[in-house]
């Protein structure tokens, strides 16, 4: 037999206890668990969303109201306008039209600084980006996948003949289906360079992008908007921060409890024993071999529960979570947590018990009836 | 031939000195000896024995076991694991491990492989007579069986020394005679210092020599015979 089969042996031999200890460290394992796939979840949705890189807010006009890509215009000069105001870093115009794009007679372009896609939350997957002022356009993959076309291709904007040289893939659901060209090419096709539809702003590092758009609101409210739903995306990032950290506080609230638990069912364990401990240090156990098997006993038990726990937990999350519509991401992080935690309540449960079992005398433990 | 055992006036006392278990004991006792201790209950038996196997420690005096000091060592577990051998009145077999398993125990404190500790387990079983039960949990044993199963469970780590504190004191006579008779047939062939506690004056004399105790001191200490003995019962 080795040693540690003895020790695999010793936890259950009062199942009931075992079992309630197991319970207790698994209720705060399967909530560690779940709490992290949720927000490793919505963390992957919104990341998504807001790419880095991307703009923190946009602006349009007035009359566009709250739709950050509606079809109004507003003054080129607004880009200088904006690039002035304080705590700006950069801003980048967009001009979307309504034009007869391939065999279809209305269709959204988009107008973009060639170095501004990233602002836009583009991702090119394929190809490159295309040149400024040239008869060149990028794809949305949906739109590719619908029409059919592929980097290479040609496509009639307005007429005119332009080369598909990119396709990119964005979160952003009111881009995926567009193409895009630089805005000077949109101006030229349009005839009208001192239109733009909308500006994305990127604020300085360290400036809170809701001072700068209040900033901007307040000097010049009566023209322009800042729509700030980026911004707002990124309260949710705090907001599935403090997720994170209310994981780490019943991450601890765990250890606390399960700590006592796993104490009292190890002390439990030691004093039904007490004879026993007796036998063991009478035919020769050193006290380090004692204390190494009751804090192996009390880790087979909470490693047991974090096993337990993360299936529970996994599980549950897979049943529950698309009913909110949301799909949970499970990361080894989580899992590194939960069996952190098992362990370190396994072990600062077991020493208590375990330097208990050593002190004892071993003739007042063979007495021990 | 060399003694085994020194020990010069040992002093014991529990409960803050009110209760003197051992008062002043001097006994020497030789490398293959085969000694019985009797005395009145409460006379300092266990004492005497627990402080032979270094269960516990004295207040004064001189205790040497097998070259080891026991009033100042402090590698007691290994002179346990090494030298000693207990057998107890309880049988004290660990109820969850079948019986093999449980005179595997001693041998956790060796360097043996998982095999080497089961081979020598059964070797072991097979000298007293179980080897057939060696799977079986000790609830299914009766008491003389379970006490054999502790004799096998001493004998793990090849003791210098054997201590039975009234190994027979929960069995009948029968069921006795048969684990004195397996005691004293390995103290024979192992050459094994063999030390009984017993009140049992027919397990008494079948030793070289018998110590008696009483109040914590030693009446006659050696005495290979018993004509002449007071015999307190
Ligand atoms: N661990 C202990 N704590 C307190 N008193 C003890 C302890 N061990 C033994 N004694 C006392 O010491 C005396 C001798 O006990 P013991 O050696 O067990 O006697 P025996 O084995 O001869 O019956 C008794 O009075 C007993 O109550
Ligand atoms: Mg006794």
């Amino acid at each position: 037999m080795s040693f540690l089969k003895f020790i695999l042996k010793n936890p259950f031999r009062r199942k009931n206890s075992a079992i309630l200890a197991i319970f207790g460290i698994c209720i705060g394992i399967i909530v560690i668990v779940a709490l992290g796939g949720i927000t490793s979840g919505l963390v992957s949705t919104f990341e998504d969303t807001i790419h880095a890189g991307g703009a923190d807010f946009s602006i349009s006009g007035k009359e566009t109201g709250n739709s950050a890509y509606g079809t109004n215009t507003i003054s080129a000069n607004w880009t200088n306008i904006i690039a002035n105001v304080s705590g700006v870093e950069e801003v980048y115009p967009i001009y979307v039209v309504l034009t007869s794009i391939g065999d279809d007679y209305m269709n959204t372009l988009i107008g973009i600084n060639p170095n501004g896609t990233s602002m836009a939350d583009l991702g090119i997957v394929e190809g490159r980006i295309f040149t400024d002022n040239a008869s060149e356009v990028i794809i949305g993959k949906v739109y590719a996948k619908d029409k059919n076309l592929s980097v290479g291709d040609s496509i009639k904007i307005k007429g005119e003949n332009f080369k598909v040289v990119g396709i990119y893939e964005t979160g952003n659901s009111n881009m995926a289906g567009a193409v895009f060209t630089s805005i000077t090419k949109v101006g030229d096709l349009m005839d009208d360079k001192d239109s733009i539809s909308n500006l994305y702003v990127k604020v300085k590092k360290g400036e809170d992008p809701k001072t700068v758009a209040d900033r901007i609101d307040k000097l010049y409210g009566e023209n322009i908007t800042t729509v700030s739903s980026v911004m707002e995306m990124q309260q949710m990032a705090t907001m599935l921060n403090s997720l994170q950290a209310a994981s780490w506080g019943i991450s601890l609230l765990a250890i606390v409890v399960g700590g006592l638990g796993i104490i009292n069912t190890m002390l439990m364990s030691v004093f039904e024993r007490t004879r026993e401990i007796g036998v063991l240090k009478a035919v020769g156990w050193s006290n380090r071999k004692i204390l190494t098997m009751i804090v192996g006993e009390s880790l087979v038990i909470t490693i047991l529960s974090a096993i337990i726990g993360s299936v529970i937990g996994v599980a549950a999350c897979l049943l529950l979570c698309p009913m909110i519509g949301l799909t949970p991401v499970f990361n080894v992080e989580t899992f590194v947590q939960a069996f952190g935690i098992a362990i370190i309540v396994g072990i600062i449960g077991g020493l208590y018990p375990a330097s208990k079992a050593v002190k004892l005398p071993p003739t007042e433990a063979l007495r021990y009836e | 031939m060399s003694n085994i055992v020194e020990i010069n006036n040992l002093v014991k006392s529990y409960e803050n000195g009110h209760i003197k278990a051992l008062n002043g004991i001097d006994l020497t006792i030789e490398e293959g000896e085969f000694v019985s201790i009797i005395g009145p209950s409460g006379s300092g038996k266990s004492t005497l024995l627990n402080m032979l196997g270094a269960l516990d420690s004295p207040d004064s005096g001189s205790i040497n076991v097998a070259g080891y000091d026991l009033s100042s060592s402090k590698d007691l577990n290994k002179f346990r694991a090494q030298k000693i051998g207990f057998v107890f009145q309880l049988h004290n077999l660990i109820p969850n491990l079948s019986v093999v398993e449980n005179v595997e125990i001693p041998m956790f404190t060796s360097k043996m492989s998982n095999s080497e500790m089961r081979s020598k387990a059964l070797t072991l079983l097979e000298g007293v007579g179980l080897k057939e039960k060696a799977s079986q949990k000790p609830s299914k044993l009766s008491g003389g069986e379970r006490q054999r199963v502790a004799i096998a469970r001493a004998l793990a780590n090849n003791p210098s020394v054997i201590l039975a504190d009234e190994p027979t004191g929960s069995l009948d006579s029968k069921t006795s005679s048969k684990i004195l008779k397996q005691l004293i047939d390995l103290h024979k062939k192992e050459n094994v210092t063999l030390i009984i506690v017993t009140h049992d004056m027919n397990v008494a004399k079948l030793a070289d020599r018998v110590i008696e105790v009483l109040d914590g001191k030693l009446v006659n200490a050696g005495d290979k015979s018993l004509e002449n003995k007071i015999v307190v019962e």
